[in-house]
């Protein structure tokens, strides 16, 4: 009878537990776990028209898109306009030096707030706004250019497929610098003073304990980004997409057309699901590497045995 | 000392040069927003418009519903930010302060999840929502906001710190796990709770993708996706009335910005300093 009770009150507890947690489990399985199932399914399945019947293909879809010439140059545009991003992180360090070598304060505060704004603005109406200020006549850059070098400069930043991604990269450093100058400035701030002190007492120029001290210190912050802004660069879509007039060719020429520009192709414009999936599993294998590298050198799998 | 003072002066000169370089284009498209002259040719930049007018503006609002894409924006961003923040502190709760069974499992199987790109699942979950009937509504828009796994990540780090302590006294005085959540968990969560809204609500107002591919009825679009194919449909002329889009779908989340910037910017660089 006791026993029993016991079991009652225990099953209670046990409900009222998951009371707070079933919502989230069921919607990963049927939003997350379910579909990535149906995408690997999809993967080695050949399912040019749903609903009619999919028949299994083995590795087809693979061979298909491995053997594409337009995947081929899907990846290389994908890796260089990631790797040409990557720019931000530096150009934020150095940013977040000057900004932090001025003290807390107002001042400090102002540029903090004044150069994170990019960030906030990013989205679809930025897009826009480089469209004119990128443009090759009378766009604002080569106004500039042109102003400097005291002849006439137009070059098709967005619309020459030899300078588009060059083009592309202003668009994504200008809206990643504040957010890497962000996250350089907030573990600037968490270096111990103590190591600072003791360079000074040692006779260590600031420049030289910039150097020996800093940049060894922001390591772990360094490769933070580099890591998330590779991630993000493999998912690069949004911009590159409205740039190319709302569609996925990826234009000038298909130099901006990422993975996922190819993916969408595959699945909204020409669709062919099998081809689009084997892509999809592609990107996620890459993804699923860097991230578990990124696991590994910050140490995330020790910290949750503890 | 005054070499010190000299290099300060520096610094800021340069910072305030290298600052106006980069917010030049959006002072410009605020310009040409208000720039009679700025249709079918562009003006060269000039501080001021050159025929000050609200004409751009006017085209803009005939063009395309943007009340509506602003409504059905705020609509969307409002429900997930709760839905999302809410589940996100309930299973923050449960994992951090919960004793049942399999907790670890489930545990893992949520974080397990970050490890899968959205990208990589957008297509079955497309014909999903198709099956179900549901494409063209907002629920593949709102659904998934039913599990914020990055949230209740940190949500879970957050509330282990809350000393057990108070628990242990309400539970005394009779109250159940729901009523301690609510009573006590919430309110002493106000800046976990205000820096996950402040994300999501970032995210959700530039979600762009799942939108496009999901909603097809432009009464029903959310305004990162209306504002786009308003430029698409300009054939990259009418400069005037795009940069007044742009400047109009920009405007919220700056005047948010400009409001609650000191919790923004907490907010961002402690998300990245976790890591």
């Amino acid at each position: 009878m006791k026993t029993k009770k016991i079991t009652k009150e225990r099953l209670k507890t046990e409900l009222v537990w998951y009371s707070f947690i079933i919502l989230s489990l069921v919607t990963l399985l049927v939003l997350t776990y379910l579909p990535m199932l149906t995408s690997v399914k999809y993967s080695f399945y050949d399912v040019s028209v749903l609903g009619y019947g999919e028949t299994f293909s083995g590795f087809k879809n693979y061979s298909l898109i491995l053997q594409n010439p337009a995947f081929h140059r899907s990846v290389g545009n994908t890796v260089v306009l990631a790797l040409m991003s990557l720019l931000s992180i530096p150009m934020g360090f150095v940013l977040a030096s000057l900004i932090n070598g001025l003290g807390k304060g107002k001042t400090q505060s102002f540029f903090r707030v004044g150069y994170y704004l990019p960030n906030i603005v990013t989205g679809v109406s930025v897009i826009l706004v480089f469209q004119v200020v990128l443009k090759s006549n009378e766009g604002l850059l080569n106004n500039v250019l042109s102003t400097f070098t005291t002849q006439p400069v137009s070059i098709g930043w967005l619309s020459d497929s030899n300078f588009a991604k060059f083009g592309a990269t202003i668009i994504s450093v200008w809206g990643n610098l504040g957010y890497a100058m962000l996250i350089n400035l907030a573990n600037l701030q968490s270096i111990p003073s103590e190591i600072y002190e003791a360079a000074e007492v040692d006779g260590a120029t600031p420049i030289k304990a910039w150097i020996h001290i800093t940049i060894p210190q922001m390591v772990p912050c360094f490769s933070f980004l580099l890591i998330t802004n590779i991630i993000g660069g493999l998912a690069r879509f949004t911009d590159l997409f409205i740039l190319g007039g709302n569609t996925s060719a990826g234009r000038p020429g298909g130099t901006l057309q990422t993975i996922l520009m190819f993916i969408y192709q595959f699945s909204f414009e020409t669709p062919q699901y099998g081809i689009a999936s084997a892509g999809a599993m592609i990107l996620f294998a890459i993804t699923l590497a860097i991230t578990m590298v990124n696991l590994k050198l910050t140490g995330f799998f020790k910290k949750d045995e503890r | 000392m005054k070499m010190k003072k000299v290099r300060k002066g520096i610094t800021i000169f340069f910072l305030v040069i290298l600052l106006a370089v980069i917010l030049i284009p959006l002072y410009w498209a605020v310009v040409l927003s208000f720039d009679r002259a700025a249709t079918t040719t562009l003006p060269p930049f000039s501080l001021t418009p050159k025929e000050f007018s609200l004409f751009n503006y006017e085209y803009a609002f005939k063009t395309i519903p943007l009340v509506r894409l602003y409504i059905n924006t705020i609509i969307v961003t409002v429900t997930n930010t709760f839905i999302s923040v809410f589940t996100a502190m309930m299973c923050g709760y449960a994992f951090a302060k919960g004793k049942f069974a399999l907790k670890k499992v489930w545990f893992l199987f949520m974080l397990a999840v970050m490890m899968i790109p959205f990208e990589s699942r957008m297509v079955p979950l497309f014909i999903q929502y198709r099956n179900w009937g549901l494409l063209d509504t907002w629920a593949p828009l709102i659904f998934g906001s039913f599990a914020y796994v990055y949230g209740t990540f940190f949500a879970k780090q957050n509330i282990e710190t809350i000393p057990d302590s108070l628990r242990e006294s309400a539970f005394l005085d009779g109250a159940g796990e729901w009523t301690i959540f609510l009573r006590i968990i919430i309110p002493l969560s106000k800046p976990l709770i205000a820096t996950l809204s402040i994300l999501q609500v970032l995210s959700n107002w530039n979600n762009y993708l799942w939108p496009l591919v999901t909603i097809k009825s432009t009464e029903k679009q959310l305004i990162s996706v209306g504002v786009a194919m308003f430029n698409a449909q300009q054939d990259n002329i009418y400069y005037g009335p795009r940069m007044a889009v742009a400047v109009i779908s920009a405007i919220p989340l700056t005047i948010m910005f400009l409001i609650l910037q000191k919790n923004i910017v907490q907010s961002i660089a402690v998300s990245g300093i976790k890591q």
